[in-house]
């Protein structure tokens, strides 16, 4: 009789850390997952899917995602380190966020937004889309898959054809919504609808020098009424770019581009048939 | 100490049940405490797998539109819940929200629902057009219609934004000429007023901007800039919307992040290249007619032009023509269409429209009347001597956007 008891209670006993661990491993995949589904890069991902043995004992950075803060108001990334089980030191996958956009140090050593520990035999694998994480977690095989719908896979350029997205879903991406991303006040994109070259107003947000090359960032992205290219330097991939509505070929605003391919020199901007393209102090062709 | 002998098995007895109960005690608060926990986690897990694989759904409805099982389903309940009785296009159902609202609205089986907008002007609607102009959310690459799918089982929400270019087409990057063809002497002393666009990726609407595309730009855009505009209801809303100024055509299209087409990249759109092959040619020899490549090939054809005489055979629709070789409709006939011209800006309407019969002039590609902007009377318009027979108290004048890209 003694020894049912003790048998009964040694079951209910093991049954209690049971249920402890598949809570933690679930838990982090939702929050994971619900973060994870909004990156729109991941980057330095330079393992194969085979189960990373090395260095044994030892943190490294596995991957770095690039995602959207609440209302999709900024940017900011997430450190993915593993440390390889050895001997006593246990397995550990650590994430860490940073607040901003930039690269991730070898070795964590910022806020850890995540951490998992007692993992072993990760092995790491992207593909369509998906990224999935296999390994053991306290005797227990888990997988998990995660959909990445905002990835981007730059651009498909097939012949005769127009340039397409590579993504999941072309033409659809998750948005991390609240009311704040609605606010008229705090709108970050750039330029003004009245904004005009002949006013001095308008904000140059592609540069290309006499050699061609860009010259800073490429903000156009980021102009809130669109853009347009203007006449510079006859470069191949066109020219430099201002942010706003197009009003080139009148009075005092740029050029509208002729192409490269079939004029050159001041011939290669369009004006107004009663105005002249005359090249600015910015070598940019304008209309006077 | 015999005593105690008597009593050792009864005791040690009652101290495992004590063991065994504050165990089971123990053990069950314990479950109490970790199974809901656990249960929120799968659940939610499973509330994201269920949203992920309805957003894969609305992502095809959104590209198949007309040609999806969905539209064939619930199109007569819908096109009641619009008010729609005319016949239109169903090809405008691509990148539209009006097929995910009606399918969100008709299909009982669905387990999410599209949760309707906040604001109490725009109730009836469950979606929003988001652009870079009215929200602050970082990456947005260009326009499109949000949605947010609320899963019926656990309440959880998922954001997706649809982009709407795929009523846009792409105009291939050759060698391409503005204005008529000359003829006779003129040929011989002036030359063809040409460009190109290689360096450039400029995408073109498809069709003229609809009435229910300009709702959206009202509700959803500075109302500084759509001041005095109303809204079109019922058959009016696949229409092309002709009642904007050219500046209000103008901050549509910016709001979208697009400008106003310019009428050379309309005739780069239209005029038929003679060799598909050849993107660099010596001369651009183009026939008047987008349709053919041969001057005297005019055919007074009602789904070629829908010239004055068609009004009579068949009530008017948007992208009653054949598409132009790039891919864009209504490029001869129907309503007037306004563009941005940086060469002639007088030149700046295309005049061929059901305000002309097939015989006149104005059929032609390239050839453009002139329009000041800020009416729609026939004060407002210069037609080059070669007016309407017809009396018009407004001309019905459209538009359409066009968009470089890197």
């Amino acid at each position: 009789m003694k020894h049912v008891l003790l048998v009964i209670i040694l079951i209910l006993a093991s049954c209690t850390p049971f249920n402890q661990k598949s809570v933690k491993a679930t838990e982090a995949e939702v929050k994971i997952y619900n973060e994870w589904l909004y990156a729109y890069k991941l980057n330095d991902l330079k393992i194969d899917s085979s189960i990373i043995t090395r260095p044994p004992g030892i943190e490294q950075l596995l991957f770095s995602l690039l995602l959207p803060t609440v209302g999709g108001l900024n940017l900011k990334t997430h450190c993915v380190y593993y440390r390889v089980p050895y001997k006593q030191i246990t397995g550990l996958l650590k994430i860490e966020e940073q607040k901003s956009i930039g690269e991730c140090p070898p070795l964590s050593k910022g806020k850890v937004w995540l951490q998992l520990d007692g993992l072993r035999d990760l092995s790491l694998k992207l593909e369509n889309f998906q990224l999935s994480l296999n390994f053991n977690y306290q005797n227990q095989k888990i997988g998990w898959k995660f959909l990445l719908p905002n990835l981007e896979g730059g651009l498909a350029h097939q012949k005769y054809q127009p340039p397409t997205e590579k993504k999941l879903y072309p033409g659809m991406t998750l948005l991390k919504i609240s009311e704040d991303s609605f606010d008229p006040e705090s709108n970050v994109y750039l330029g003004k609808l009245s904004d005009r070259m002949a006013r001095g107003s308008a904000i140059r947000c592609m540069q290309l020098d006499k050699s061609c090359q860009q010259v800073g960032e490429d903000r156009c992205d980021e102009c809130r009424y669109g853009w347009y290219q203007v006449v510079d330097y006859n470069c191949p991939q066109g020219g430099s770019r201002f942010c706003g509505q197009n009003h080139c070929g009148e009075k005092n605003e740029p050029a509208c581009v002729r192409g490269t391919k079939l004029f050159e020199g001041d011939d290669t901007g369009i004006c107004q048939s009663d105005l002249t393209a005359v090249m600015n102090a910015d070598h940019i062709l304008v209309c006077q | 100490m015999k005593d105690f002998k008597r009593y050792i098995v009864p005791l040690l007895s009652l101290s495992i049940c004590a063991v065994l109960l504050s165990g089971g005690w123990l053990f069950w608060q314990n479950q109490k405490k970790l199974s809901p926990k656990t249960d929120q986690f799968v659940q939610d897990r499973e509330a994201l797998g269920r949203l992920l694989q309805n957003s894969s759904e609305i992502h095809r409805l959104w590209l198949e539109g007309e040609d999806s099982r969905e539209w064939a389903l619930e199109k007569a309940a819908c096109l009641k819940h619009y008010k729609v009785t005319k016949a239109f296009d169903e090809s405008l159902l691509r990148c539209n929200p009006i097929l995910i609202q009606c399918h969100a609205l008709f299909d009982k089986k669905l387990n999410y629902r599209l949760v309707p907008s906040e604001n109490p002007e725009n109730k009836d609607k469950w979606y929003r057009y988001l652009s870079k102009s009215n929200s602050n959310h970082v990456k947005l690459t260009s326009g499109g219609y949000l949605f947010s799918i609320e899963d019926n089982l656990s309440h959880k929400r998922l954001d997706l934004l649809l982009s709407d270019s795929c009523q846009e087409v792409y105009l291939e990057k050759r060698a391409y000429a503005y204005g008529e063809a000359l003829t006779g002497k003129e040929s011989l002393e002036t030359e063809d007023y040409r460009f190109d666009n290689f360096g450039q990726n400029i995408y073109i609407d498809r069709h003229l901007v609809t009435n229910a595309e300009v709702n959206e730009w009202i509700d959803f855009g500075n109302p500084d800039f759509t001041k005095g505009l109303t809204k079109k209801e019922a058959d009016e809303l696949f229409l092309p919307a002709t009642h904007l100024l050219y500046k209000q055509m103008e901050n549509y299209c910016s709001f979208k992040g697009r400008q106003l087409l310019m009428a050379h990249y309309a005739d780069a759109a239209t005029f038929l290249p003679m060799d598909l092959s050849e993107v660099l040619p010596a001369k651009n020899i183009r026939s008047p007619y987008y349709w053919t490549k041969k001057r005297s090939e005019f055919k007074a054809d009602c789904n070629l032009i829908y010239a004055e005489e068609c009004l009579a055979q068949k009530a008017f629709q948007l992208n009653s023509t054949s598409p132009s070789w790039a891919g864009i409709m209504d490029s001869m006939g129907g309503v007037f269409e306004a563009f941005r011209n940086p060469i002639d800006p007088e030149s700046n309407l295309k005049a061929s429209s059901f305000y002309f019969d097939f015989k006149s002039p104005w059929h032609r590609l390239g050839f453009r009347a002139g329009w000041d902007g800020e009416g729609f009377d026939l004060r407002h318009f210069d037609f080059r001597g070669i007016n309407p027979k017809l009396t018009v108290e407004k001309f019905q004048v459209g538009f359409r956007c066009m968009r470089e890209s890197k």
